[in-house]
């Protein structure tokens, strides 16, 4: 039987060159649920999302910006997506340089609620 | 710069790597039974003593718990404190089964660890060189020769 | 505290190879009792002759005492057999600090935000260098935000031009009072832009070209106009993502201009 996160999470591996998503404990790194293309590294994904988020987080914070809502990293081949829910959880979403971001991010951050 | 000492200067780049990507506080690597091979980030000998003692105990008792639950043995642990965690990982070397103890911060994470705990182990398989014979017995003597030897070297003393 | 000095001094004193020398030395150098932090300091060096920290801890207590030449030469020593050591960078930055070339003080402090970006005391270290300079020349401050960014608009309260090292080459960003928090956003930047580059190289998205962060009070844009620079854009809610990525083009071209002229 899925997991109902997993089921959460292909709402957004349905949107457009998103190749995975996950939902990943802020503080470890560690992935709670996933739900990825074979041959992606949901492991790494896990923990550098967590670690690129802390320390945007720094960055935010002495912007004076407040609490950091989504993050999206643009590579040359590729896209990172993040979403920090309230409870310490991040919504991550992994896809290629093609990735609908806006359709991802609104279906993320509705996750986001959900996983409050 | 944090710089990694060690016994076996096979185990220097590697750790260098390890410490400089998950940024931990202190590492140590041993062999199951406490005989230290590398350590960063320790300033007192009796720190490195005391850690390798108590993480090789570590793994042995959480290995009779594996063995009662039918695993061979558990291959890392993680304890997590408030701002501190300890990582413990088995990794099998050409010369046998080594562990590493490794302490991180709030600026790392479990998740960092355990990724490149994954390339350490790799990377420490490929630098190891081949296990030498031993001949005769270990005496007691040897031992304590040992260890104050891998003790002037990981303090430079 | 007491306790525990006692306890540090009685193992120093049983075994004075032991490194606890370092914390003990260091304890006494905070409490100002220097003479006894010097013995210390030596009697370790004594025993481990080759290791940096003492070194560095015998330098620092120079430092407190007035000795200042003799403390940079112990630094620069310890700096000759390991470039990157970040307490001897801190106490040489310091020093050039003192003797007020601020330049050379910048250089040794950047290099050691270089070697750990999350070394709070090298930024805090950073930070009152770079205000002290702020502070003694406003007018050339004021020449670079119009130089680099000269007509954008916001240019003097939310763009900012970062070396890799963390150095603020033009622009400013201002806080929720007006204050200026350019050189601590640009301190924690280079380390959040290594961080970019290690998880896109990690995770094959090529090249990471630009970062994008939405918050509860403004939208955050960072890029790299080239491999030495990082831009850090900033407005509030009402300026889009992609607004703002348009703004962050326009003046990532702006800065690679202003580059290419400034450069040697």
């Amino acid at each position: 039987m899925t997991h109902p996160y997993v089921r959460l999470l292909e709402q957004i591996t349905r949107v457009g060159g998103v190749r995975g998503a996950m939902l990943v404990v802020a503080d470890d790194g560690l992935v709670v649920a996933e739900s990825l293309m074979v041959g992606i590294r949901g492991a790494a994904i896990a923990a550098l999302a967590a670690s690129l988020t802390r320390r945007f987080a720094m960055v935010t914070k002495t912007s004076t910006v407040g609490e950091l809502g989504f993050l999206h990293l643009q590579g040359e081949d590729g896209t990172l997506a993040i979403v920090p829910a309230p409870t310490g959880v991040l919504v991550v979403a992994v896809g290629g340089s093609d990735m609908n971001v806006g359709l991802a991010r609104l279906e993320m951050l509705r996750i986001a609620e959900v996983a409050r | 710069m944090r710089r990694t000492r060690a016994v076996e200067a096979w185990t220097v780049e590697p750790l260098d790597r390890f410490v400089g990507e998950t940024g931990a506080r202190l590492t140590l690597l041993m062999t199951p039974a406490g005989q230290v091979l590398a350590q960063q980030g320790f300033t007192r000998a009796v720190d490195v003593m005391a850690s390798a003692a108590l993480g090789a105990a570590i793994f042995s008792s959480t290995g009779a718990i594996a063995r009662m639950l039918g695993e061979r043995e558990f291959r890392a642990l993680n304890h997590q404190g408030r701002q501190y965690g300890v990582f413990l990982g088995a990794l099998d070397a050409p010369r046998g089964k080594l562990l590493v103890l490794v302490v991180y911060g709030p600026d790392s994470s479990l998740g960092l660890v355990q990724l490149f705990f994954a390339d350490l182990a790799e990377q420490l398989v490929v630098a190891a060189p081949e296990p030498e014979e031993r001949h005769g017995p270990i005496l007691a003597a040897d031992f304590e020769r040992e260890l104050d030897e891998s003790l002037a070297s990981l303090f430079g003393r | 505290m007491v306790r525990e000095l006692q306890a540090m001094a009685a193992l120093f004193e049983r075994d004075p190879g032991s490194l606890v020398f370092l914390e003990l030395g260091e304890e006494l150098r905070r409490m100002g009792r220097l003479e006894s932090g010097v013995r210390v300091a030596l009697t370790g060096l004594e025993w481990h002759p080759s290791l940096a920290e003492a070194h560095d801890l015998y330098a620092r207590i120079l430092v407190d005492i007035g000795d200042l030449d003799r403390a940079r030469e112990v630094w620069m020593r310890v700096l000759e057999r390991h470039p990157r050591h970040v307490g001897a960078l801190k106490g040489l930055g310091f020093l050039s600090f003192w003797d007020g070339d601020v330049d050379t003080a910048l250089d040794r402090l950047e290099t050691a935000l270089g070697v750990d970006p999350t070394d709070y005391t090298v930024v805090q270290a950073l930070m009152t260098v770079r205000a002290a300079v702020e502070a003694s020349e406003p007018a050339s401050e004021e020449v670079a935000v119009d130089s680099v960014f000269g007509g954008f608009e916001g240019a003097d309260e939310g763009m900012l031009l970062v070396s890799d090292r963390g150095r603020v080459l033009g622009g400013r960003l201002r806080g929720r009072d007006a204050e200026d928090v350019s050189e601590e956003a640009a301190a924690y930047l280079s380390g959040a832009a290594q961080e970019a580059e290690r998880t896109s190289r990690m995770l094959g998205l090529g090249a990471w070209r630009w970062m994008v962060a939405e918050a509860a009070d403004g939208n955050v844009h960072v890029s790299s106009p080239d491999p030495e620079t990082l831009l850090l854009v900033v407005r509030d809610r009402s300026v889009p993502a992609g607004r703002l990525a348009v703004v962050a083009e326009r003046a990532g071209h702006a800065a690679r201009s202003w580059l290419e002229t400034s450069r040697p």
